[in-house]
């Protein structure tokens, strides 16, 4: 294969890859921007929109409509969990919120297995969207290209919300100063509740778009959930353009280092995340907490 | 009756150690695996509960104890208590650069490095095939220069209750004596430990080297309970499952740990007999401990026995 070709195909690759990462770590990001809450139950949530997202094309048949109900029935859920539990903890410390989060996340993936059962599942394509495109003389599959459409849709959508609404704004002034921002005249419990189920509506929707080509299985949100911590914590915990730089950064870091350095890759990831913590312990782009 | 009184707890962990030679031979098995976990926990807990350093990296000094014990009983059938102690003295050590990373943040950043460090052990062992056998791990890890009696079942456990008691005997003595309250000095309110002049960072660095050599005996223990050691001992949920159960039994109390270790694995043994669903409840159960009961089964045990004017 011609070098530049593979190159282009590699980038295409580890792109797609970005835009799935980014899906869940913009949620991990956003809640902790807002309420300082590690959710260890993202990459549950991540998996239960793979799960929801193939029965509901397999049921229906339709999947736009797969898009639609993984992420509806995950936001109900974060929605509840905010205002059950994790609401009682505002007050308590960090690890309050780690070891509660934990807790979903044991649940949720048992509460998966028994509906689900076991075995992997694995979405099929619509026939519109299983092709292929020719990159440079060389095959693609258009799915993939499909995802960094997502992605960079999903990015700027994000951003604009966040900076060109109202509720963006408050959003932000919500994460900067909590007490002045109720003081203003606002409800930030409701705000708080609101990221929360958007938060696992994004991440639900990232596992629905994967499921065609990850396929759902037990250990895909175990996985994935390290991958987002890695991203958050490199990119700076609240920080939007840090997760987005994050995400490209491990897309492109997996996807080249698995193919030119397999031995190291792994590890290299982590050894990044280190350096980072203990150099900048808010991130890249993020502020010092 | 004082639940925290270590004549008490030694006089429990003794009764185990004699329930051993009396139970059927796979419960005996079940109780060995269950004192090590308990002698995990009992690590985690000088961190989480005494210095209030939420580690979601335990997972790491377990498993690098346990394939330094596997590594030295496969290649040089040491003996095994030397392997033990060796590998536990090893974790303590890569625990003193390791902890002094990790020591400088708190919180949630803690947290997170303590979790980096733990996987960066798994890429580690998953990739490193010539030493470690990668993905599949080494298996048949001898129980060298035991004797026939303690390389046995009941010897083994016998062993295993033996590291436990002196174990809990060192966390208690650590917790007691004037470096342990230090420790609680700097938990409790940093900058006034500072002003008499501790320095908070070396405080803690104590209690991150003594928990990594805990937890280090622990997974060499493992090591020579299973005679088997795989990436899987490094891997995160490894971790939180250690946390549930020193939340689960009380954080900070020594002896709720090592109950919440008990009634953690009873638990998922005796219900996944039961039924299908025991995972779920577990989580659940779990998520209304932290909620409502932030301090454990000991919370409620201390709250029945009439009050104390010390607990």
């Amino acid at each position: 294969m011609d070098p530049l070709a593979l190159l282009t195909l590699q980038a295409l690759n580890a792109l797609s890859l970005s835009a799935l990462l980014f899906f869940i770590s913009l949620g991990l990001t956003l809640i902790f921007g807002i309420m300082r809450v590690v959710n260890f139950a993202h990459g549950a949530l991540f998996m239960l929109g793979a799960y929801v997202g193939v029965t509901a094309h397999n049921a229906s048949g339709s999947f736009l409509l797969s898009l639609v109900a993984a992420p509806l029935a995950a936001g109900l859920l974060g929605l509840a969990f905010e205002r059950t539990a994790l609401s009682r903890l505002y007050a308590r410390e960090h690890s309050a919120f780690l070891l509660v989060t934990f807790g979903l996340a044991l649940a949720l993936t048992e509460a998966i297995r028994l509906l689900w059962g076991a075995d992997a599942r694995q979405a099929e394509l619509p026939d519109a969207l299983s092709g292929i495109v020719f990159v440079m003389d060389e095959p693609f599959p258009v799915y993939r290209l499909l995802l960094i459409g997502a992605g960079v849709l999903c990015g700027l959508g994000c951003w604009a919300g966040l900076q060109r609404t109202r509720l963006g704004l408050l959003l932000r002034a919500a994460s900067q100063n909590p007490v002045m921002t109720a003081a203003l005249g606002n409800d930030v419990g409701r705000v708080r509740a609101f990221v929360f189920a958007l938060a696992c509506a994004l991440a639900a929707l990232g596992g629905a778009l994967a499921a065609p080509l990850l396929s759902a299985s037990l250990g895909l949100g175990s996985n994935v959930i390290i991958d987002a911590f890695v991203i958050v914590m490199i990119g700076g915990m609240g920080s939007f353009l840090g997760t987005a730089a994050g995400s490209l950064l491990v897309g492109f870091a997996q996807t080249f280092g698995n193919y030119y350095l397999p031995e190291l890759a792994l590890g290299m990831t982590y050894v990044v995340m280190i350096a980072v913590l203990v150099l900048r312990p808010g991130g890249l782009f993020g502020r010092p907490e | 009756m004082n639940l925290s009184d270590p004549r008490l707890v030694l006089a429990f962990i003794a009764a185990a150690g004699a329930l051993g030679l009396v139970l059927p031979a796979h419960a005996t098995t079940l109780l060995t695996e269950a004192l090590i976990l308990c002698l995990f926990a009992l690590s985690l807990d000088l961190l989480v509960g005494h210095a209030r350093l939420t580690s979601f990296g335990h997972a790491g000094p377990w498993g690098f104890g346990a394939y330094v014990a596997a590594g030295m009983l496969l290649a040089w059938q040491v003996p095994l208590p030397v392997a033990v102690l060796a590998a536990g003295a090893l974790t303590a050590l890569l625990a003193i650069p390791v902890g002094w990373l990790c020591v400088r943040t708190g919180g949630v950043a803690f947290a997170m490095l303590s979790l980096a460090f733990a996987q960066l052990g798994y890429a580690v062992v998953f990739k490193w095939n010539a030493v470690t056998g990668g993905s599949d791990g080494l298996p048949g890890v001898p129980r060298a220069g035991l004797g026939e009696f303690l390389a046995g079942r009941e010897g083994y456990h016998l062993l295993v209750v033996a590291f436990l008691g002196a174990a809990y005997l060192l966390a208690w003595g650590f917790v007691r004596s004037p470096l342990g309250r230090v420790v609680a000095a700097v938990r409790e309110n940093e900058q006034r430990a500072e002003a008499l002049g501790h320095d908070p960072r070396r405080i803690r660095l104590v209690v991150f080297v003594l928990s990594y050599f805990l937890a280090g005996v622990a997974g060499a223990l493992y090591a020579g309970f299973a005679r088997y050691v795989s990436p899987e001992l490094f891997f995160w949920t490894v971790s939180g499952h250690v946390l549930v159960m020193v939340v689960l039994g009380g954080a900070g109390t020594l002896v709720g740990p090592m109950l919440g270790a008990l009634a953690l694995f009873y638990m998922e043994h005796q219900l996944s007999a039961l039924t299908e669903s025991w995972g779920l409840a577990l989580g659940l159960l779990f998520i209304l401990v932290v909620i409502f009961a932030p301090r454990g089964l000991m919370g409620w045990l201390q709250a029945w026995r009439p009050r104390r004017r010390d607990a």
